[in-house]
């Protein structure tokens, strides 16, 4: 594979920001609070390392097989960042509270459908049916993570729930990522894969310049200190979870009325 | 551009211009929500004599919001109960004001995040009183309010006087500057 010096100078401001954004999170003590963001960054570091090291020394096919790994723990990741901010925002006392529980599957089903949707209307001009079916993958995972970053702001602000934080600045730099990451793939899908597509080459610069301005927002939301909560009284912290209790039963009651 | 590649660019322009709007939407709110001062909240609440509400109230549940026994409830004739509450008006101002009181919750809660839990119960039982006034406003319109109103509009202002208790009690709980402003403005 043929690289441009404008390649390997994004691939090398990748590597280097990345490697910030690793220091920042060790070094200001997010990565307990954020194990799964952590890992997320851990691995394109290591992922860029790798590769660059395949390219070099490993065949095609070690570089084909150690690309499409790499790119399914990414996703894997990805999904476990989704769980790790909407456990975080919605359940700030260690329960998913009923009310929002349901609302976060119905998000969850509704966003799966929608981007299974979209992928299955687009027709993407491939050389092979593996080829057409990763392109379909990547736009049915952009959509996803996009539709869920969204909606779960917009949920966690119609329930007014804590957003001003610093799982919210990952949440809105994924979801915007992942909004452009879509667009994208809706570019692939229009116009084709390959890197003797000049429009392929293009979008793969613009993905790689909108990650390199997430990574930059992340670095600077994650190095300043979140606005500190109060403590609680034990007194308070066990009216509060009487009161939860309470929750449950009359939700329970009122639904049961609803059903009459 | 073949048919089916329009359909699908439309489709996503669709999805993006949805996605887009309901951020932009909720980012503007999240990021207003906050500047509005306690001051103003306080300011939206509508007047009610707490004293009236309590009367209404505690003719039904006792002070812990326990259901009083069978024979020491409801002694408030309908007559009594709509001058009180001053008719569906003076409902709908404790609907209008059961919305303020969760803002207040919440103001509370950029400081004690877990506060949340007494956020939700103030939404439950916002839920209930409105629940309540639709049950009247569906019988205005049928022409039986007379008959409904005792039982569903006693009702919402237990839900109201619960909140405004569930309330104070958590600006007492921690000892916030504004306790004696809001308990005089409730």
């Amino acid at each position: 594979m043929h690289l441009t010096g404008f390649d390997l100078l994004f691939w090398a401001a990748g590597f280097i920001e990345n490697l910030g954004l690793l220091f920042v999170l060790w070094y200001r003590r997010r990565a307990k609070n954020f194990p799964f963001f952590t890992a997320l960054i851990t691995l394109n570091v290591v992922r860029t390392i790798v590769l660059y090291l395949v390219l070099r020394l490993g065949t095609k096919a070690n570089y084909f097989y150690t690309y499409w790994s790499l790119a399914l723990l990414d996703t894997v990741l990805q999904l476990c960042i989704v769980y790790e901010v909407a456990s975080r925002v919605f359940r700030p006392t260690g329960g998913w509270a009923r009310e929002v529980r349901g609302s976060f599957i119905w998000l969850v089903g509704l966003s799966v459908t929608v981007a299974f949707g979209l992928s299955w209307l687009a027709s993407p001009p491939a050389r092979t049916w593996a080829q057409s079916f990763v392109t379909k993958g990547y736009l049915f995972a952009e959509a996803l993570m996009s539709e869920l970053f969204i909606l779960m702001m917009a949920l966690s602000i119609s329930a007014r729930l804590p957003w001003r934080t610093h799982v919210a600045k990952i949440a809105e730099g994924l979801g915007a990522y992942s909004l452009i990451s879509m667009l994208i793939e809706t570019g692939h899908s229009y116009f084709g894969v390959g890197r003797e597509i000049p429009a392929f080459v293009f979008l793969s610069h613009v993905r790689m310049a909108a990650y390199l301005a997430c990574v930059s927002y992340w670095i600077l939301m994650l190095w300043r200190d979140e606005q500190p909560g109060r403590a609680m009284t034990q007194e308070m912290r066990e009216t509060i979870f009487t009161l939860q209790r309470q929750v449950e039963y009359h939700l329970h009651q009122l639904r049961s009325r609803k059903k009459l | 551009m073949t048919t089916h590649n329009l359909y699908f660019l439309s489709a996503i322009g669709i999805f993006v211009g949805v996605l887009l709007s309901i951020a932009a939407y909720y980012y503007s709110r999240g990021r207003r929500s906050p500047q509005v001062s306690w001051e103003e909240l306080v300011k939206k609440l509508t007047w009610i004599d707490r004293n009236t509400i309590a009367q209404v109230a505690l003719d039904l549940v006792d002070e812990s919001g326990e259901p009083r026994e069978a024979g020491d409830a409801a002694n408030l004739e309908p007559a009594e109960l709509w001058k009180l509450i001053g008719g569906l008006k003076g409902l709908e101002a404790l609907e209008t004001n059961s919305d303020v009181l969760i803002d207040l919750a919440f103001y509370l809660q950029q400081w004690y995040p877990e506060a949340l839990v007494i956020a939700e119960r103030l939404r439950l039982d916002a839920r209930e009183l409105k629940w309540h006034v639709a049950r009247l406003k569906g019988a205005a319109q049928t022409g039986n309010l007379q008959i409904s109103f005792p039982f569903y509009a006693q009702r919402a202002v237990v839900s109201y006087y619960l909140m405004t208790r569930r309330l104070l009690d958590l600006y007492q709980a921690v000892n916030f500057s504004m306790l004696a402003k809001l308990q005089e403005a409730l």
